[in-house]
Formats: structure tokens, sequence, C-alpha cells
């Protein structure tokens, strides 16, 4: 187990910060520039970018998981996904109807971010100060990961919705039911990588491409239900990109495993005299 | 949003089913990996999956209750008894895995006798493992933690389904309550607990003040949550 989150080791570590910026940053960026260009040009095939910003959403969260987890948490890599993505899910709902409610829907995400970020603060703070686990980062890495929580989950669900409304998001996401598969593939993405990768051999690298892999297959995996509320060429738009993404991470993926695995070196057989 | 008398109601409403959640986790008995193979005493998987297992299953279940009566008490009875139900025939048919496939005898390393059954233990637990199976005070304990995961999950969803009108919101946004509580009960417990008689059981206050506090916070918010269109 790679201690400390283990970042100082690898060779091409991202810092945490600069991850952190591109994770919201992208995320905010792909949701506002597919909710600007959708509603000016009058069409739903933009969609796909804020799926694309969910995905570098979910990297910042498997980095969070990959920092906290590095400590051990003695329950196991899923259960701070689930917290991750139940944070998220409040948050994002919370955002979204508070906008909605104050006539400025553009601006819930941007709520769901802060209340969800402030939350994992708190718990953070709680897990640390209450329960006694003492890990130096929990705070920093329960904020990122709750706020990639809501933010895979809001761009995520735009990807099936098309807008940011709360009446459509609710009509087409949560009343569908889409939003559990939302919330599975968002958890898978955000916990599979640590939980795939752990061990002392874990790299930054591996594991952050290996959540890049997990994160486009939800966005094939969202594509697909947004052939029942989106157009079809939207659909089809989103699930031909996370595809290709896919086929393309997965590639990398597999490159890293193979760079990896080449380290690990035989011990060769029990000697005659053991057997 | 005003905070009338109901809204208060409510946001307490949803920081007791919090609270059920969070200390009712400690009363299942779960083994994580180790007793996936035999080598620990309860249920093979981890704590939050099988507490979201028994929650939403008692969510269901209130749901359906809900869709024919808005009085509480029926609508709390069946989230309890679904959760009960849901984790009584897991627990059971891990039972029959461990007996009859692995053949395992099942036995508590934490105490010396069953306190519920007065069977003496230590001479049925493995060399080198803690306990195997689910023995009977783990099943009574489990069928408790599953009655108060599910009441506790009917109770946030109760309240919710008042404010904002709308089942799969309010289901969902139940499920995200629930979770945040399980899993901070889960780390509280660090992974496994076999029941009310594992000494691990007595850190149950740390979680009911962790739970409180984010609780709070997520029932203050979820009051105000419309149910959209």
């Amino acid at each position: 187990m790679t201690v400390g989150g283990g970042a100082g080791g690898a060779p091409s570590a991202i810092d945490a910060k600069k991850l952190r910026i591109y994770g919201i940053g992208g995320a905010l960026v792909g949701i506002y520039l597919a909710a600007i260009l959708n509603s000016v040009l009058g069409t739903d095939i933009f969609s796909i970018l804020a799926a694309a910003g969910a995905v570098a959403a979910a990297v910042m969260g498997a980095n969070a998981v990959r920092r906290v987890c590095g400590y051990g948490i003695g329950t196991g890599v899923p259960s701070i996904g689930m917290l991750a993505l139940g944070m998220g899910i409040v948050g994002a709902s919370f955002g979204l109807s508070t906008a909605e409610q104050l006539g400025v829907s553009m601006a819930g995400v941007i709520i769901a971010l802060v209340y969800a970020m402030i939350f994992g603060y708190i718990v953070g703070a709680i897990a640390n100060k209450v329960m006694g686990f003492n890990i130096p980062i929990m705070e920093e890495g329960l904020t990122d990961l709750s706020g990639a929580g809501a933010m895979a989950i809001i761009g995520w669900s735009y990807a099936i919705s098309g807008s940011l409304a709360y009446a459509d998001m609710v009509a087409k996401v949560f009343n569908t039911g889409y939003l559990a598969i939302v919330f599975i593939c968002g958890g898978l993405a955000i916990l599979h990588p640590f939980n795939a990768n752990l061990g002392p051999d874990e790299k930054q690298d591996r594991t952050l491409v290996n959540g890049l892999m997990v994160g486009s297959l939800a966005v094939v995996a969202v594509g697909l239900c947004s052939l029942a509320t989106l157009s079809t060429t939207a659909a089809i738009i989103t699930i031909v990109i996370g595809a290709a993404a896919w086929y393309y991470f997965y590639v990398w993926y597999y490159r890293l495993v193979k760079r990896d695995a080449a380290a690990v070196v035989g011990t060769g057989l029990l000697p005659p005299s053991a057997l | 949003m005003n905070f009338d008398a109901l809204t208060i109601v409510y946001i307490l409403e949803i920081v007791v089913g919090g609270l059920l959640v969070g200390v009712g986790v400690h009363f299942v008995p779960v083994g994580g990996a180790p007793a996936a193979m035999a080598q620990a005493t309860g249920v093979g998987t981890g704590t939050v999956q099988l507490a979201a297992g028994s929650g939403l299953t008692g969510l269901l279940a209130a749901g359906l209750m809900m869709s024919v009566t808005d009085n509480i008490w029926p609508i709390l009875a069946s989230g309890a008894v679904g959760a009960m139900i849901m984790m009584d025939t897991t627990m059971m048919a891990g039972g029959w895995i461990y007996a009859y496939a692995v053949g395992a005898p099942f036995a508590s390393a934490k105490v010396n006798y069953d306190p519920i059954t007065g069977y003496s233990q230590p001479p049925y637990v493995a060399p080198g493992t803690v306990g195997q199976g689910i023995p009977t005070v783990c099943y009574v304990s489990g069928t408790i933690g599953a009655f108060m995961g599910g009441l506790g999950g009917a109770m946030i969803y109760y309240p919710l389904m008042m404010t904002n009108h709308n089942p799969s919101l309010s289901a969902l946004f139940a499920i995200g309550i629930f979770l945040v509580n399980a899993v901070l009960a889960s780390w509280n417990i660090q992974g496994t607990i076999e029941g009310f008689h594992d000494p691990k059981f007595k850190r149950w206050p740390k979680a009911f003040r962790s739970c409180l506090v984010a609780t709070v916070i997520l029932a203050l918010v979820a009051v105000t949550i419309t149910g959209g269109a």
C-alpha cells in the first residue's frame, strides 16, 4: 500500500492541486459549454461535452480515493466511492432545485459544487476528529471526492437530459430511473481505478488512466440512456465518442499495465531442499 | 421555503432516520472478504453493501406502502419488515453455504458462550481464523440491525415524499442520505463486526455523533428540495 498516496514515487506524478483544477475546471467548462452551445444553437448534440466534463471530475475523484485509501481506511475502497456518490447526489439535487427556485437554473452547478465540497469537508473533519482516523489529507480528500461526485452526477445527468433545468432533470433522469445508472457507473469510475490497481506497485498514471477508461464506459452508458430522451443524433454522438475514448484509454492502460508488469522480478522456484 | 412547524418535524424525522441507520449498521454481522473465505464470522461482503441492500429493500417496501396510504405507521413498519426479510434471507442463504458447501460450523471468536443459546464457541473455531459462519447471536443481531436500518430508511423517505411528492426523487435522495450514514458507521467499526456482543459495538456513540452532524446538514437541505415540474 502506498503510504500517503505515494504520489512522490511515480515518475509522472501529477500534483493533487493540479488535478483538482483540471477536474473541477474541466467539469464546469464541459457542463456550461454544453448548456450554452445547446441553448444558443437550439440543439442537443453538444451534450457529450458535459459527459466529458464529468469524466474529468471522476478522474479527480479517483485521485482523491487513491490518496485517502492509501492510508488504509479499514473498510475497502468501494465504501468511499459510495460515500462520494451519496454526497454528490444530495449536492446535485439540492443545487439544481435551489437554482430553479431562485430562477437562475444556470447557477445550479455552482451551488451543487459549493454545497458538496463544504459537506465533504465537514465529513472529513468528522472522520478525523470524532472517529480518530488522523489522516492528514482526509478533509482535503473528501472535499475533492464530494465535489467530484456532484460534478459527475450533474455532468452525466446532463448528457441524458440535455438541459440544466431542474424540471427536465427530474422528468428525464430521476423519474425514468436513469439516475441509478449514472449513480453506479459514476461510482465505478471513481472507486474502481484504485480498487483495481492498489498494491505496492500502484502508480498514479496507471490508476488515473484506468479512471479515464471506466469514465468513458460511463459515457457510453449514459449515451445509451439518452437514446430515449434526446435526439438520436445526440445519443449516437455520445455513444461513438464514448466508445472511441474507451478504446483509446484501454490501449493506453494496457500499455501501462505491461510497463509495470515488466518490472516484476521472478523469485524462482523453491530451492530443492525446501521441497 | 418557509420553516414552519411541520418542516421542523420533517427535519427531525430525517435526522432520527439517519441516526437509526448509523447505529443499525453496528448490529449487522459483516465479515468482508475474510468471511467470504469462512475465516471470520458474518456475511461475506462489505458493511456498506449489506446496509445498502437492506436499506434499499426497506425503501422499496416503504414506497410500496406509501402508494396506498399516507399514514406514517404502516409505512415505517413495512420499511422495517422489508429490510428484515432481506437481511434474514441473506444470512440464511449465507448460512446454508457455510454449512453445506464450505462445511464450517458456525462459531464466534468474540465470545466464549453464545449469549442467546449458551453454546460453547471456542471448540468450534477453526485454528487460524476468527470464527466462521453466522451463529445464532449474529442472526438475531443482524435482524435487529436490519429493523433499525429499514425503519431509518423509511423514516428518511416519508418526510421527503411529504415535501416533494416525487417518489423517484425521494428514493434516490434517501439513498444518498442512507449511504452517507452507512459509510460513516462502517468507518467507525473498521470493516468487520459480529453484532451487539462484539467489543467493537461499544464504539457506537462515535458513529451516533458523526451521523448526527452529517444528517442534520443533509436534512436542512433535503426539505428545501422540490419535486420539479
